[in-house]
């Protein structure tokens, strides 16, 4: 190897080590000779790199999907709120639309979900569906409720999001797909219902049919007492959902208090409005979609 | 009422669901205490090399390591025993920086042995995990990666050390296996994970690592670049 830069060879004499560069120069490009394409370390970390991709894109996959359920969630909801039980046909016509979009949604997005989630543990994916399912057991129990008032099992609603898988030509057996209707998140989506029939309960007041009110009220009283009797600890969501629902209750019972004791001697349409000046705080209105 | 017999069964049924999960928990973490408690063992071991780097004494320690690590597979088989098939992603993060770790140390001791990269299927069997999640309780990509990143961060460290106790070879060695794994990162697509970010810090351990060759090289001290001319100084 040769020794320092050579007399002749150097420009400029301001730099006493030649030799010491031309050894740092020598360690450098050993290295790099050695990082090419057919290293094997190369090699494994490009099918590192399409493991990883693979799965990310899924994950994409599934929240695409997801959201789609969230808004046409949220718009069911929205159609529901606008039932008036006073006008029976109108009431069946409304239902019968969201039974509709709610079938619709578990045929086509959550179906496309099971699809993705075959072969995978589906708990590597939760936190992509997660909000979409949530926002659907909202829509799918509000839907429910107005129906029988009762909400379904989640045993109930998984069966609507599980799909048979025929058997094929190849010789695969007939099976089952599903989305996991996860216990933690049902009673997460139950929830947010009592934020709806809140709602509903305030709807219902300006709408004259005060005896819904007493039965909203009744029913979220339930529904907070179950709430109030887990045991979360470790959930951490539950506490804030609890919290929140503390207080939809409070403003239903209040409703149903202003009812019996103002309902004699104020008129009926009038009675909205002396309930909303008698309620203390306004709410923070999380907006409509 | 109807809907207080639903919702008392909601109550219990709900209830149930979260006491089996919590009882599960609990034995999953004591199994997982026993993992990190042996993760510490061999990390206590493994700085011993920094203390003296000379190839028998870190070759001691590796087999020191390569005994723990076997321990390790008993306890990763009763962890396997305890979760329920595919939910291994339900509970991971309970385990995960366990996992981590014992996976850096494989990766480190394998290095110290062999010079050469532990491959995701040995760093696997060396702990007892499978290397796919088909076939059972496995190691998990992303915590591999992880524990690679870990270790190129104790090897900047390691060829500190090494020059200090006069061993000009090792750091060379570790410059060229550090910037082989940063060119192996850089072919990933990463998410803005944890993986990452500790990716974003290798940057780090590799300039350390080449100032070190720097340092040696401009000083003449590489034995295999030639001669120990004192032409630079």
């Amino acid at each position: 190897m040769s020794r320092g830069g050579g007399r002749g060879n150097r420009r400029g004499g301001h730099r006493f080590d030649r030799g010491g560069d031309q050894r740092l120069r020598e360690a450098k490009d050993e290295q790099y000779q050695l990082i090419d394409d057919s290293s094997e370390i190369i090699k494994t970390f490009k099918q590192f790199a399409l493991q990883l991709d693979a799965k990310h894109d899924r994950h994409e996959r599934i929240v695409k999907l997801s959201r789609d359920v969230t808004i046409e969630s949220k718009r069911i909801i929205f159609l529901i709120h606008t039932i008036n039980s006073s006008n029976d046909s109108k009431k069946e016509q409304i239902l019968d639309q969201a039974n509709f979009r709610l079938k619709q949604v578990e045929a086509n997005l959550f179906q496309a979900i099971a699809q993705e989630l075959v072969g995978e543990d589906p708990h590597q994916f939760l936190r992509a569906f997660s909000a979409g399912l949530q926002e659907y057991i909202e829509a799918k129990t509000f839907y429910q409720f107005m129906v029988s008032a009762s909400i379904p099992h989640w045993n109930e609603i998984q069966k609507d999001l599980t799909y048979a898988q025929e058997a094929t030509e190849e010789g695969a057996e007939a099976s089952e797909i599903l989305t996991p209707v996860l216990p933690t998140e049902y009673m997460l989506g139950v929830g947010d219902l009592t934020g709806e029939l809140m709602r509903r309960c305030i709807n219902c007041v300006g709408m004259g049919e005060l005896d819904a009110c007493k039965q909203l009220c009744g029913f979220l009283r339930q529904v907070y007492r179950i709430f109030a009797g887990f045991d979360t600890f470790g959930y951490k969501e539950f506490g804030r959902k609890t919290y929140v629902m503390r207080q939809s209750l409070a403003k239903t019972e209040n409703v149903c208090y202003t009812i019996q004791v103002r309902g004699s001697e104020v008129p009926k349409h009038l009675l909205a409005q002396a309930i909303h000046m008698s309620m203390d705080n306004p709410e923070e209105d999380e907006g409509f979609y | 009422m109807e809907t207080a017999a639903e919702m008392n069964k909601l109550f219990s049924d709900f209830s149930e669901y979260i006491r089996k999960e919590q009882d599960l928990k609990e034995k999953i973490r004591d199994e997982v205490k026993n993992l990190e408690h042996i993760a510490r063992e061999i990390t206590m071991i493994m700085q011993n090399v920094h203390q003296n780097p000379a190839q028998d004494e870190v070759l001691k320690c590796c087999n020191s390591s390569r005994a723990n690590f076997a321990t390790c597979k008993t306890h990763y088989a009763q962890l396997a025993a305890l979760v329920p098939v595919n939910q291994f992603y339900h509970f991971n993060d309970m385990w995960r920086f366990a996992t981590q770790k014992l996976a850096f140390l494989v990766s480190l001791t394998f290095f110290l042995e062999t010079g050469k990269l532990a491959s995701f299927e040995e760093v696997a069997e060396s702990l007892g995990l499978k290397p796919e999640r088909e076939k059972g309780f496995h190691l998990d990509l992303e915590d591999y990666l992880t524990g690679l990143l870990q270790m190129a961060s104790e090897l900047a460290r390691f060829a500190t050390n090494s020059v200090t106790s006069g061993n000009y070879d090792r750091p060379i060695e570790i410059s060229k296996f550090v910037s082989e794994l940063n060119a192996g990162f850089r072919l990933l697509n990463l998410k803005n994970d944890s993986l990452r970010k500790k990716f974003d810090a290798l940057k780090y351990d590799v300039k350390k690592i080449e100032e070190i060759v720097y340092d040696v090289s401009i000083r003449g001290l590489r034995p295999a670049a030639g001669n120990a001319d004192q032409a630079g100084n």
